[in-house]
């Protein structure tokens, strides 16, 4: 499923990002590769994704969070 | 023996760069742009030991790739020979990922040394760092500090020396161990004898090969130079070199980090309602009001100060210049440009300093990140950040106030598309000075709806200036959606922002000082008259031009008081007042010398027809809003060409809008 999906308080990890080249490496320097594992804070309508992942708040653009997806941790 | 040294502070964003390069040069800065890119360029230099070191403090970057110009500048300058040390910061809170731009450095051949901040934040959270066994790992030196504390530097200075003296630079043979048992292991190494085309003494091929991994434009660019051409990468590569560092990072940390893990809630109570839907617009005009009141009480004495001053000053000039015998008018001058403009750079001062005080605290404490995510979708929709939002709103203050803050906008070019966008919005001082016009001609019912025009105007003014300036400063294309930290909640460190807004205050004084001096003169010799109005070169002007700008609305009385509103908006009323009432000359109510007709908007209404009026409104509103806010404007960007620019713009811009609505109101009115 994709990242935007994941519910407040839901943990996952990261299993496949897609994009291009520019949003591939936007997105991993800021610390969010594949197999990162990431707590959704807040998902809430047209807003930005708001996670939590490597002892860090991330806000994320919801478009391009398509393209994150990740598999929930139980 | 060369004493002088060239380091560059290289860190990620919210590293705490910014306060160490502040603390480490205090007063000894220059900022100015780098050659030919809209990049800001800061550099200092300090002395310790005897030994004069050149900082550069690079723009702040998540890694080193090649996606914007700061990027670009950075790779370039840490690549460069004459460059005796890279000190890269890293975060030592949230070390995993602030690591990154240290892994990514690997195989730059630049001595480095990495110093760790916020230390005390890492303990507060339960972690522990051994210094000295990641200095052993990475072999280079590694020091920890707490960066607003000059006191815990002497482990940094001592770092410094010795890392400038072995010259030891990073060993990361270990990530390209990685690297060849990881997924993109073929790519690289076919990458290997290509990339030592270009490599070079400060470049290793294993770091080109790891751009090419990545599909670096740069390399490649400069590949295709050297002729080759076609060479194949993978979409997915930068995956592999990302995962191949996060490896490394994570091997390299696995005994240096102890983590206690105390239980902490990730949001606190506060933080719900900063970043809430709903609550977060709530909480940020409520904190918005509360930082231009507070600008305000900061600013107002320094202001007042200002104000005063040529009350003061000025009996004084009278009684000692003219008890000296200097003749009178050379006192009228002095008083119509050095006392004048002294006692404006003072008041202005006054607002930078309280925008950089009051800004620096929401900045420092956290708070501002929080603002952009809030205001993302809305901002983002004009091409700016969410935060530019902050400024913008100050504008309603006052222009200055838009103009200083907007130092909290992290990329330069966005922080002068931001400027360009806050001049449209209109000042207290035009509300002020415009309701007294517009209720004179209009009624107050037509003064409100004038207002409300002002206001619609405003926000179309507001979307196509993003437009115009986004073009070159922030284009469609490379615009790209909110991939942003929002750093945890720091104190404040009061002190420590307050001295470093004194500094940018005296900074700032000591050129705006002899800006505004040239033009009150150059002003003071356009608008001299030895008898009435007429012998001015600025009536000669307007009376010229008045065939023109009468298509537009502007009679030559109203051209002038438009051409005395770039240098102050309340010299719209005072100019009018010299022209209609005589109540002094144009130099003195433009500089305040002279006090301006108490019913001068009445009189004024009796004059000029009401289309003239209107448009006269809309070309005043929308002018340059005064000579300070060109001055901070400058002081803001470093860039004369920027600034004359935008001031040619809004210049243009509010006499199409004067001709507009003069030819639509004509028809009406």
């Amino acid at each position: 499923m994709s990242l935007t999906e994941l519910k407040n308080g839901e943990r996952a990890s990261i299993v496949r990002i897609d994009g291009d080249r520019r949003y591939l490496s936007r997105i991993t320097s800021i610390g969010l590769n594949v197999g990162c594992k990431v707590e959704m804070l807040q998902n809430v309508k047209k807003k930005p994704l708001l996670i939590y992942g490597r002892d860090t708040m991330i806000a994320l653009n919801r478009e391009e969070s398509e393209r994150i997806k990740v598999e929930v941790i139980a | 023996m060369d004493n002088t040294k060239n380091i560059a502070l290289l860190g990620q964003p919210n590293s705490g760069k910014s306060t160490v390069f502040n603390s480490l040069t205090g007063m000894h800065q220059h900022v100015g742009n780098w050659p030919g890119k809209t990049v800001e360029k800061k550099e200092g230099t300090f002395t310790h030991n005897e030994v004069t070191y050149k900082v550069a403090d690079l723009p702040g970057s998540y890694s080193l790739s090649a996606n914007s110009d700061e990027e670009i500048v950075t790779r370039e300058y840490i690549a460069k020979k004459e460059l005796d040390l890279v000190c890269l910061l890293a975060d030592a809170s949230q070390l995993e990922r602030s690591m990154y731009m240290l892994a990514d450095y690997a195989g730059i051949k630049t001595p480095v040394m990495l110093v760790l901040t916020m230390m005390d934040v890492a303990e507060a959270k339960g972690k522990k760092v051994d210094v000295r066994k990641l200095s052993e790992k990475l072999g280079i030196e590694v020091c920890s500090i707490v960066a607003y504390d000059k006191k815990s530097y002497e482990s940094f200075f001592k770092c410094l020396e010795k890392a400038i003296s072995s010259g030891k630079t990073l060993n990361a043979d270990k990530l390209y161990e990685i690297v060849r048992n990881g997924e993109g292991a073929e790519a690289f190494e076919g990458y290997m004898e290509k990339a030592s085309l270009i490599a070079g003494e400060r470049r290793s091929p294993e770091w080109i090969a790891m751009k090419l991994l990545e599909e670096d434009e740069a390399v490649l660019r400069e590949l295709s130079i050297k002729g080759e051409k076609n060479i194949a990468t993978d979409p997915k590569g930068a995956l592999y070199t990302s995962d191949a560092r996060f490896k490394w990072i994570e091997e390299l940390l696995s005994l240096v980090v102890t983590d206690a893990k105390k239980p902490s809630e990730l949001l606190t109570k506060f933080d719900r309602a900063a970043i809430g839907p709903r609550s977060g617009k709530w909480v940020a005009f409520g904190i918005m009001i509360l930082a231009l009141a507070g600008a305000m009480i900061v600013a107002s004495p320094i202001m007042g100060l200002g104000g005063a001053l040529p009350s003061i000053l000025n009996p004084l000039a009278d009684s000692v210049l003219g008890g000296m015998g200097v003749s009178e008018s050379i006192i009228h001058f002095i008083k119509a440009t050095i006392i004048t403009s002294l006692g404006w750079v003072i008041a202005m001062v006054g607002f930078i300093f309280a925008m950089n005080f009051v800004f620096g605290i929401l900045e420092e404490v956290g708070y501002m990140a929080r603002v952009s995510y809030v205001f993302d979708r809305s901002m983002g929709s004009i091409g700016l950040q969410g935060k530019a939002l902050m400024p913008m709103i100050m504008g309603f203050g006052c222009t200055m106030g838009s103009t200083s803050g907007a130092r909290v906008i992290d990329s330069y070019g966005q922080k002068i598309m931001t400027i360009a966008v806050a001049w449209a919005v209109p000042c207290g001082a035009t509300f002020v000075v415009i309701p007294t016009l517009a209720n004179a001609f209009f009624g107050t019912g037509g003064g409100m709806l004038v207002m409300f025009l002002i206001l619609f105007i405003m926000v179309l003014h507001i979307i196509i200036t993003a437009k115009v300036f986004g073009k070159k400063l922030n284009p469609v294309d490379k615009r790209t959606g909110i991939v942003m930290e929002l750093p945890p909640y720091h104190k404040p460190r009061w002190g420590f922002i307050f001295k470093n807004s004194l500094m940018r205050m005296w900074d700032v004084f000591k050129k705006a000082f002899s800006i505004e001096l040239v033009v009150c003169v150059i002003f003071f010799f356009l608008s001299y008259s030895k008898s009435g109005i007429e012998g001015s070169i600025l009536y000669k002007i307007g009376t010229f031009i008045e065939p023109v700008s009468a298509f537009i609305g502007l009679k030559w009385q109203t051209f002038m008081s438009f051409v005395a509103a770039m240098v102050s908006k309340e010299a719209v009323l005072g100019v009018l007042s010299a022209i209609f009432a005589n109540s002094g000359s144009v130099i003195d109510t433009t500089t305040g010398l002279a006090a301006t007709s108490d019913n001068i908007a009445q009189i004024v209404a009796a004059a000029i027809p009401k289309a003239e009026a209107l448009a006269f409104i809309i070309a005043v509103t929308f002018n340059i809003p005064c000579l300070q806010a060109v001055v901070s404007t400058y002081n803001e960007t470093h860039s004369a060409k920027w600034t004359a620019k935008i001031g040619a713009y809004y210049i243009v811009t509010a006499l199409v809008l004067a001709a507009v609505v003069y030819h639509i109101a004509v028809l009406f009115l």
